[in-house]
C-alpha cells in the first residue's frame, strides 16, 4: 500500500455500522447508494452492475463472516473503500456458508492498473486471519471504534 | 452521459474484470487471498448479451481499440488523453461537444467528457 497508511484510506460517511438490508443484492445496492450519498460515484448502475458481475465470477464472501465485493471501473477517480457492518450476519453467498457480517468494498479506477488494489485487498484480507482483530470488527459500532482497529494493526 | 457510452463503459469493465481473471499475473494473486474465480464462463456469457444492446458500429469500433489498448474508452479529466497524455484540442471543451463520444487525434481512443 505505498507508504500511506490504511486507516487512512477509511471515511466516516463511507461507513455502514448498521445494514439494513438482509439479501445479497439489497446489501450490494445499500452500499453503493453510500457511496453516491457521499459524492465517490456519479452513478450508482455502473458500480452495482459491475460488482454484482463480480459476484458471479464467485462470492467475494470469503467466509469467516466477511466479504470484500471489488472491481475497477472508469466510474470512480480514486481508491475507496466502503466499511459496512450487519451485527446479526447477511446471506452473502459466502464460501463457508456462513453469514456475513463485516463488509470491505473495495473500488479503484481502471486507467491505473491493478497493483494498488490488489494490495488493498491483501492488506485486508489478511488482517482479517487475525482472529481478535477479527472478533473486533464484529462489535466496529462507530468510526472511533473501527480506526482504532485499523490504526492498531498497521505497520 | 448518453445511454450508449454508458453500456461502452460498462463493457470496459466487465473485460476489465475477464482479464484479472484470465491473466495468471493476477488471477493467481487473487486465489491466494481465497478468492474463487470459477463464474468465467458466466461472466462471458454476460459480456455477450451486453456487446449485443450496443449499435453495430459503436461496439466495433471499440473492439478494434480493445484489441491495441487495455483502456478503449477513457474520460476527459484534464487537459491530456489519458490514454496517450497527448494535449487535446481546445474545441473538444466546448460545451457543443459535451454529450458527444470524441475521438483521441493521436491514439484514436475512445473519450468522452464525463
Ligand atoms: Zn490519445
Amino acid at each position: 500500500m505505498e507508504s500511506k497508511k490504511l486507516v487512512s484510506l477509511f471515511q466516516e460517511d463511507l461507513c455502514i455500522f448498521s445494514l439494513r438490508s438482509r439479501k445479497k443484492s439489497s446489501v450490494l445496492l445499500e452500499m453503493v447508494r453510500q457511496l453516491k450519498a457521499s459524492g465517490k460515484i456519479a452513478d450508482e448502475r455502473f458500480i452495482l452492475e459491475m460488482l454484482k458481475n463480480r459476484e458471479s465470477l464467485g462470492s467475494t464472501g470469503l467466509g469467516l463472516g466477511v466479504a470484500f465485493p471489488h472491481g475497477r471501473s472508469i466510474a470512480i477517480s480514486d481508491l475507496t473503500v466502503l466499511f459496512a457492518r450487519a451485527a446479526s450476519g447477511v446471506d452473502f453467498e459466502s464460501l463457508d456458508g456462513e453469514p456475513t457480517r463485516v463488509f470491505f468494498l473495495i473500488l479503484a479506477p481502471s486507467e491505473k492498473g491493478a497493483e494498488d488494489y490488489l494490495a488493498l485487498l491483501s492488506q485486508l484480507t489478511s488482517l482479517v486471519q487475525q482472529p481478535e482483530t477479527l472478533k473486533k470488527l464484529y462489535e466496529a459500532k462507530n468510526f472511533e471504534a473501527l480506526q482504532t482497529i485499523l490504526g492498531g494493526n498497521d505497520e | 452521459m448518453r445511454e450508449e457510452f454508458k453500456l461502452l463503459v460498462a463493457l470496459q469493465d466487465l473485460d476489465i474484470m475477464i482479464r484479472e481473471a484470465e491473466e495468471k499475473k493476477t488471477s493467481d494473486k487473487f486465489k491466494d487471498m481465497g478468492f474463487q474465480l470459477d463464474g468465467l464462463e458466466e461472466l462471458q456469457k454476460g459480456r455477450a448479451k451486453l456487446a449485443e444492446k450496443i449499435p453495430v458500429a459503436l461496439r466495433n469500433r471499440y473492439e478494434r481499440l480493445a484489441g491495441h489498448y487495455s483502456m478503449a474508452i477513457l474520460p476527459v479529466t484534464g487537459n491530456k488523453c489519458l490514454g496517450c497524455f497527448v494535449k487535446l484540442p481546445t474545441s473538444f471543451f466546448s460545451s457543443a461537444y459535451s454529450s458527444e463520444l470524441l475521438t483521441c487525434e493521436n491514439c484514436g481512443r475512445l473519450l468522452f467528457i464525463p
